[in-house]
């Protein structure tokens, strides 16, 4: 080892209180940025994997232009062709058609126009949050006619509980007229108001013959194997329909939602940023002073013959050296703290849980997401951080003639 | 003093104007609902992939009252409408039910329709609604364009209605939205001689938006009985269910 380098390790030990300050500095801000990106990253993964699995799936079928112009004009014409060419693909775990449309539901005492939708039970339960989200009564089963489910807001809209006569009329697939009397079956809450108020649902069988609706659909759902290859799998499937179909994850459907997030997780950063500023200010100033109070060691050092670019290695690997001791030992701790409550979320409790609810969350527990990936960026971002803190007052010092450093009081 | 003279008539001439319009669209009113109508008629709804036929008998009270009885196909036969002043009620036999039609499902389709419920239940706010306007004419027939009053509410932004100088009655009428758009024009053809006038039995609605292109709703009137006495029970909640049978 050059003798500089063995230099800086004597002078990481002489100077014990500004070593320790400055590696305690970068251990609490490391493990503070990794907790708090692992957090950030964990409610936003939440979040959306709320909104994509209450209801809207992870991949969705639909005609192209439904989305545009949901009418009965642009549906899936043939689903049975459709859930044949589904049942070839291995990277599905299951599928389920739904259709969609409004209708006017009347009570003894109140009409409330909603959304009604048919599903088919069993394969609904696999893929969305309906059946789990039940509150009251039961959910639907295959072979149910005359059996509505409804949202726990839309039922109080409509002053009905299970067991109660429901009347909804609407038009059919064919835009005939069409209507019946339902009995509640069981009542959900997801959670998200304007779900809860607006929905409800039939099962399919039933639906079709009323709404005149037999292989025909609004929406196909699918569940891959892999969720995390939605998008993959979403453009293989494309390939094998009808041009009038469009099949999308729910990065592309939920487009919107995962620009508000990174939106969101944007602000978080400079948030973080200007909290980390003025930890950077801090190192630089105490680097500053300590360098300082070195002058006249430089100088000799100098002196004797050593080049100030030596002596810019020697301070630099000397802060590199506190840096790397800070942020391992910070890295350990934030891993550790988001490993912590990526197993044990913290609670926020009941009392947050309307605020919760309009970011469609069913539940108060946030967990942090371990991802070793953030993890080590966020180490990486600490010791450049904390290395590039101690360059101004190197440069400063090194600017410094030998006898001006060695006059230096 | 010429100057004055001028703009005297033009003031004159342009109150003159008005005063012709509103007559015209009354005259046109009296001429399509009568002080009191029975009629039958056949709709034919045309959509992308579709087409049903519908038949229907309605009985009206100058422009404030009517009912309308489904009586063709057999699916959804009994089916009655009540419509008194703006408010509007459905019986359902198949459910046993009258309901009201809240305010907020007046712009959805009626029967599966291009007419919405707010087509029959303000259907008399025409000349009340709007100011008119004859913004053209020739030989055979008056352009008349209808825009809404201030405070008026109401579904469209502009109606341009061609009315012909022969019979009184409309020959087209176009409905635009608030930003100038076409959204429907609804036709009237085949003047035949009904009951004790001349009537259109063909009415056309063409819906003109992207998402209904390929549609098209057919109103055939089949008979026509004007100004005769209608009994009043039809205009009462109870008759929706006493006249579905």
């Amino acid at each position: 080892m050059k003798p500089y380098y063995l230099i800086a390790l004597k002078s990481i030990k002489a100077n014990k209180s500004r070593s320790i300050v400055t590696m305690v500095l970068t251990l609490i801000s490391t493990a503070i940025l990794i907790f708090a990106s692992t957090l950030m990253d964990g409610e936003h993964k939440i979040m959306l994997k709320n909104a994509v699995e209450v209801y809207p799936g992870y991949i969705q079928i639909t005609n192209r232009s439904f989305k545009e112009q949901p009418s009965f004009d642009n549906l899936i014409f043939d689903l049975n062709a459709v859930k044949q060419k589904l049942k070839a693909h291995h990277d599905i775990q299951t599928f389920t058609s739904r259709f969609e449309t409004f209708a006017l539901f009347s009570s003894d005492t109140k009409t409330v126009g909603a959304m009604i939708t048919g599903i088919e039970p069993e394969h609904e339960s696999q893929i969305s949050k309906l059946k789990t989200a039940l509150e009251e009564g039961s959910y639907l089963e295959s072979n149910n006619t005359n059996a509505l489910y409804i949202g726990k807001e839309l039922a109080h809209r409509l002053k009905v509980s299970v067991g109660d006569k429901l009347s909804f009329i609407s038009n059919a697939a064919d835009y005939s007229f069409c209507a019946d009397n339902v009995f509640i079956k069981g009542i959900f809450q997801t959670g998200l108001y304007e779900f809860d108020a607006n929905s409800a649902f039939l099962n399919k069988e039933y639906f079709d013959e009323i709404f005149v609706s037999k292989n025909l659909a609004t929406h196909i759902i699918i569940l891959p194997k892999e969720r995390s290859k939605s998008l993959l799998l979403s453009k293989k499937i494309q390939k094998e329909l009808d041009q009038s179909l469009i099949c999308e994850s729910w990065e592309e459907f939920m487009h919107s939602l995962v620009k508000a997030m990174e939106l969101d997780s944007v602000f978080g950063y400079i948030t973080l940023a200007i909290f980390f500023i003025v930890i950077f200010f801090v190192i630089m100033i105490y680097t500053l002073l300590v360098v300082f109070s070195r002058v006249k060691e430089i100088g000799i050092l100098r002196a004797i013959g050593t080049t100030s670019r030596e002596i810019l290695s020697m301070l630099v690997f000397e802060s590199a050296i506190l840096s790397f001791i800070g942020v391992i030992a910070g890295g350990i701790i934030g891993a550790y703290l988001a490993y912590y409550f990526n197993i044990h979320p913290i609670e926020l409790g009941a009392k947050y849980q309307e605020q919760f609810k309009q970011y469609g969350m069913m539940s108060t527990a946030l967990p942090t997401d371990f991802n070793l990936f953030t993890i080590a960026r966020d180490m990486s971002i600490m010791f450049v951080l904390g290395v590039v803190s101690t360059l101004y007052p190197i440069f400063k010092i090194n600017a410094l003639t030998p006898s001006e450093a060695m006059r230096h009081v | 003093m010429i100057q004055k003279l001028i703009i005297l008539f033009i003031l004159l001439s342009l109150n003159l104007f008005a005063q012709t319009s509103s007559e015209i669209i009354q005259k046109v009113e009296d001429n399509l609902n009568g002080k009191s109508a029975y009629m039958k008629f056949t709709m034919i709804v045309k959509t992308k992939r579709y087409e049903r036929k519908m038949q229907m008998q309605s009985w009206s009270e100058g422009k404030e009252k009517s009912f309308i009885k489904v009586i063709y196909p057999k699916k959804d036969r009994g089916i009655t409408f009540l419509k008194i002043g703006d408010q509007m009620w459905q019986y359902v036999p198949k459910i046993e039910k009258t309901i009201k039609i809240p305010s907020s499902m007046m712009l959805q389709s009626w029967m599966g329709s291009d007419f919405t419920n707010d087509d029959l239940a303000k259907e008399s706010s025409i000349l009340d609604d709007y100011e008119h306007e004859i913004i053209d004419q020739n030989s055979t027939a008056y352009t008349i364009k209808l825009l809404p009053k201030e405070d008026a509410a109401v579904v469209w932004g502009k109606i341009i209605m061609i009315v012909s100088k022969e019979y009184l009655l409309p020959k087209s009428v176009e409905y635009y939205d608030e930003d100038g758009e076409l959204i429907r024009t609804l036709l009237y053809k085949e003047y035949k001689k009904l009951s004790d006038r001349v009537y259109p039995t063909y009415w056309e609605m063409l819906p003109q938006t992207e998402d209904k292109k390929d549609h098209k709703t057919i109103v055939i009137v089949d008979e026509a009985e004007f100004d005769k006495k209608v009994d009043n029970s039809y205009f009462t909640k109870r008759a929706l269910k006493r006249y579905s049978k």
